[in-house]
């Protein structure tokens, strides 16, 4: 059954008949808690990637891999990082395994990225909440092209750290003004640290942001802030 | 809300420019409002995004109302950009109404009070919080998230800008008052389990490329969701959830669960007051009378999923037992769950449908089919929210978006 699945994958297109494939769903569904099985099934999906597969095809391979994919699969993964047809589905994969393969395979790919890519590998680290992509992405807010620096901007926000308002607070203070994505990722990560009891340093984010310079809205959800700070000191 | 900021009202507007320009100082009786309407610096100022089917039907809503002034509209359709105008436009006598394909382009209009949102499901996150932090107030149809992370992160947007963000199940309140009421009264005693019966779950979509018989931006269609070939029955905006719309499809749409769930279940947990609180286990039952699930929550409260032999909203009490009885929630204001929205708008107060008990709503549908596709039991942490032990389930707690789109 899994063999004639395999198979059919690679004549696999849009409008092919999906039932075909459900033993390959069955076999990444089955293969919970079986380390053998599920390194099996594993070989066979990167096996079929590096074969000649339809879009389609190839993003049916990603979707399981998303599930079942260890550091064995990432070497398959990564080259489709950098095409603008592929980047999508192999991040699909990547962003959910938590081998920390994966995650260097994204930032690895930064560089070799551009233009809408990029976005998208900077906004599957910012998902990954991936601390060790914060330099890299702090450097990336003084990027040209402002698609680009925002998205840096929201993922450092969603990577919520210290470190990662360390960053933000810099740049904001270079930018001399208050983009509103600093801004936003600035709020994001305050509110992280105030979840994890860092109190100090949310309530540093939100003083900054509490000052008459500010736009109301901003203002106003800085002395909100403040007030959940102070509220959970009390 | 206008006539809360600072800055000059349209009324003063009019008087200054109308004395720079040395012009008649005319200003018309629908601007300044009479006992029918109010004046127009103190109308709510509304745009829609989204306006086929459920949007179309949102907005007539919205129209309706002398509180509002709906200037905007944004849909990647053409044909529904031009009718949706013409339908305002011929409401106001006016061709003001103003139409994107971008929503972008609409939410960044520093006029805009509130929106309300009528996409499909994939789009709903990523609207929602922008709408949040350009300061708009939102009206969002259900179900309000594709993913679990999504939901969390709605939320905080919504809090971080003080923003009303109200779910948009008219059933909820509307269709179920004939349990909730006596539930509420206490005359159910203790209620052990309550059942749901809806689907079906959603399923991949694999159509075929079609000939693009519309003037639609395809690409602005998918948005954040997988790339695939134009199919008009996977962009149907229709209310089917049988393989022939988005709402059938797990790209856009948690499917049957999602889209009728968060109608039965947003029942189900208003009915036993669980608003608040999302389940701590999901059972995975396969037997002899087919599958089915049992969500346990905290308080003991299980809330059953296709329950064999069991009707739907069929509720196992306390025999004998009669609890206190408490006031029900309502809608505040006028016109239902949207006047309770605009009322909500105005006051600031929290709308009956808050985002964060339409996200609790949708968190039962997403935990059941992952826990369908899964094929097995899951433990869920509400407070971490993430799933006990089963790194494979946590995998399915979101997906990556197509560039350049991100939460």
């Amino acid at each position: 059954m899994l063999d004639t699945a395999f198979e059919a994958l690679k004549k696999f297109d849009w409008g092919s008949d999906l039932g075909a494939l459900a033993p390959i769903e069955d076999a990444v569904t089955a293969a919970h808690g079986k380390p053998e099985a599920r390194h099996e099934v594993e070989t066979r999906l990167v096996t079929a990637l590096q074969g000649e597969l339809s879009r389609d095809a190839r993003e049916y391979v990603c979707r399981k891999l998303a599930i079942v994919g260890t550091a064995a699969c990432v070497p398959g993964l990564a080259p489709l990082l950098v095409n603008p047809e592929s980047s999508h589905m192999s991040r699909f994969a990547l962003e959910q395994i938590p081998a920390p393969e994966a995650a260097q395979a994204l930032r690895d790919a930064l560089s070799r990225a551009s233009g809408t890519v990029k976005i998208g590998i900077i906004s599957s680290l910012g998902a990954r909440r991936d601390a060790a992509s914060v330099p890299p992405l702090g450097e990336l807010l003084q990027d040209g092209d402002a698609a680009i620096a925002r998205a840096a901007a929201l993922a450092l926000g969603a990577i919520g750290s210290a470190d990662s308002a360390a960053v933000l607070q810099r740049s904001l203070q270079a930018a001399g003004g208050s983009p509103a994505p600093i801004v936003d990722a600035l709020l994001h990560c305050a509110e992280t640290l105030m979840a994890a009891n860092k109190l100090t340093e949310a309530t540093a984010i939100y003083q900054a942001f509490a000052q008459d310079n500010q736009p109301r809205l901003v203002r106003l959800a800085a002395n909100r802030g403040l007030l959940a700070c102070a509220s959970k000191q009390a | 809300m206008k006539q809360i900021k600072k800055k000059p009202s349209r009324r003063d507007f009019l008087k200054t420019t109308g004395a720079a320009f040395g012009v008649p100082f005319i200003i018309t009786s629908a601007a300044l409002g009479n006992a029918e309407r109010p004046a127009a610096s103190d109308r709510i100022v509304m745009g829609g995004i989204g306006i086929g089917n459920m949007g179309r039907g949102d907005q007539g809503a919205f129209l309706g109302r002398r509180d509002v002034q709906y200037v905007a509209l944004s849909d990647v359709r053409e044909d529904v950009r031009n009718k949706s105008k013409a339908n305002v436009d011929g409401r106001y006598r006016n061709a003001d109404c103003q139409t994107y394909t971008d929503f972008r382009e609409l939410l960044a209009r520093p006029d805009l009070d509130a929106v309300h949102i009528a996409t499909p499901d994939h789009w709903h996150a990523i609207m929602v919080i922008e709408a949040c932090r350009n300061g708009k107030d939102v009206y969002c149809q259900k179900p309000e998230t594709l993913t679990l992370r999504e939901g969390p992160l709605m939320i905080a947007a919504a809090r971080r800008y003080g923003r009303v963000v109200s779910g948009g199940s008219q059933r909820v309140l509307g269709d179920y008052r004939k349990y909730v009421d006596p539930a509420w009264a206490g005359e159910f005693g203790t209620i052990k389990s309550i059942n749901v019966n809806v689907g079906p779950l959603p399923q991949l979509c694999n159509l075929p490329q079609e000939d693009m018989g519309e003037k639609i931006d395809w690409d602005l269609w998918l948005g954040p969701a997988p790339w695939a070939p134009y199919n008009s029955k996977r962009c149907s905006g229709s209310f089917s959830i049988n393989g022939s719309s988005w709402r059938s499809f797990s790209d856009y749409s948690g499917g049957g669960m999602t889209d009728w769930g968060a109608h039965h279940f947003g029942g189900a947990t208003f009915i036993c007051d669980v608003r608040d609180l999302q389940p701590e286990e999901v059972t995975y039952f396969d037997d002899k009378d087919g599958k089915y699930l049992a969500y346990r929550y905290p308080n003991g409260l299980t809330i059953y999923h296709n329950r064999p032999h069991t009707g739907n909203l069929q509720i196992e009490g306390t025999p004998g037992e009669k609890l206190p009885a408490k006031p029900v929630p309502v809608y505040k204001g006028d016109g239902e769950i949207y006047g309770d929205f605009i009322h909500c708008v105005k006051t600031r107060e929290t709308p009956f449908r808050d985002i964060e008990s339409a996200v609790n709503t949708a968190v039962l549908a997403h935990l059941g089919n992952i826990a369908y596709q899964l094929k097995r039991s899951l433990k869920w942490d509400a407070a971490r929210q993430e799933f006990i032990g089963d790194a494979e389930a946590n995998r399915l707690t979101d997906r990556a978006r197509r560039e350049p789109w991100q939460l």
